[in-house]
């Protein structure tokens, strides 16, 4: 009885796996620890967490986030950005940019919109609404 | 604080105020404001307000329109509805999810430094207006020395 129950248990959670997995097919991410590191250019077709240090290029389909401690020297393209470590370069969010209260953000932004809370840091041009604009630059 | 008594400005919803003008005190601005507005305490810029000036304060809140560069000695927050097109210097920023901003930003350590510097070399910069008073004050005394007084830039 009880290995049947067993194969049982083991059948739903394979079960629930490929669920979880073809749910998330629709939002890839990728998420770099604060030990790893990224030189690079990257299209990404979902989410993105840089915890560690990257730098080059990246374009992603869904969010993009800079972990606290995470250094990022690169043009950066995504929906929602977050910023809670050091960001150098060209920055475009097609929804919107977070910056956290230890955020460092020094390079030209385009956004929506546009969230800073007290203690973070940006040196640079603030591009606002007109987003379609923009985008052809 | 109570050396310079701190007067409160305030421009109502339907006041217009065009040209420059100069506070020792806070400001806060309901109404139609064009020209030049510098307070060297802070400035509220209510929802209400429409400010096509460079605006320069201590402690700077912006919940309405703003045309113009902001300059700030302490900080700036642009409220949920507040909107600034211009450029943007100081030490602290925040800004609210709704808020927008058009311009070049300038902030951090450095700028806050700058800031340290100037009010240190505030005095400095005068000689111009104490040789202007000193010629003066030989025809007018009293008056020269209080023309003077309020060009601190």
């Amino acid at each position: 009885m009880d290995t049947q129950q067993a194969v049982a248990d083991a059948a739903q959670h394979e079960a629930n796996e490929e669920g979880v997995e073809s749910r998330r097919d629709g939002s890839n991410k990728i998420t770099l620890g604060p030990g790893d590191s990224l030189d690079g250019k990257l299209n990404y077709n979902g989410h993105v967490t840089i915890q560690g240090q990257a730098q080059g290029e990246f374009r992603v389909t869904g969010n993009f986030e800079v972990g606290s401690g995470a250094t990022v020297k690169a043009l950066i393209e995504g929906s929602n950005v977050t910023i809670k470590g050091d960001v150098e370069g060209m920055l475009t969010a097609r929804d919107k940019l977070t910056l956290g209260k230890n955020a460092k953000l020094s390079g030209d932004v385009t956004v929506k919109r546009l969230q800073i809370e007290d203690g973070a840091s940006l040196n640079g041009h603030v591009r606002m609404g007109s987003f379609e604009q923009s985008s052809g630059s | 604080m109570t050396e310079n008594e701190t007067s409160v400005v305030m421009l109502g919803p339907r006041d217009r105020l065009i040209g420059e003008l100069y506070i020792e005190g806070n400001l806060r601005v309901s109404g139609t404001l064009e020209g030049q507005i510098e307070a060297t305490g802070d400035v509220d810029v209510t929802e209400a307000a429409t400010v096509k000036a460079t605006v320069t304060g201590r402690e700077v809140n912006v919940s309405g329109q703003v045309n113009g560069a902001v300059t700030a000695s302490k900080k700036l927050v642009i409220g949920r509805g507040g909107s600034i097109v211009g450029d943007v210097r100081v030490p602290r920023l925040i800004m609210q999810d709704g808020a927008s901003l058009s311009g070049n930003v300038s902030m951090g350590p450095k700028v806050a430094a700058e800031f340290a510097q100037a009010a240190a070399a505030e005095p400095t910069p005068a000689p111009v207006g104490v040789a202007v008073a000193v010629v003066q004050s030989a025809t007018d005394g009293e008056t020269a020395q209080e023309k003077a007084k309020p060009k601190k830039r």
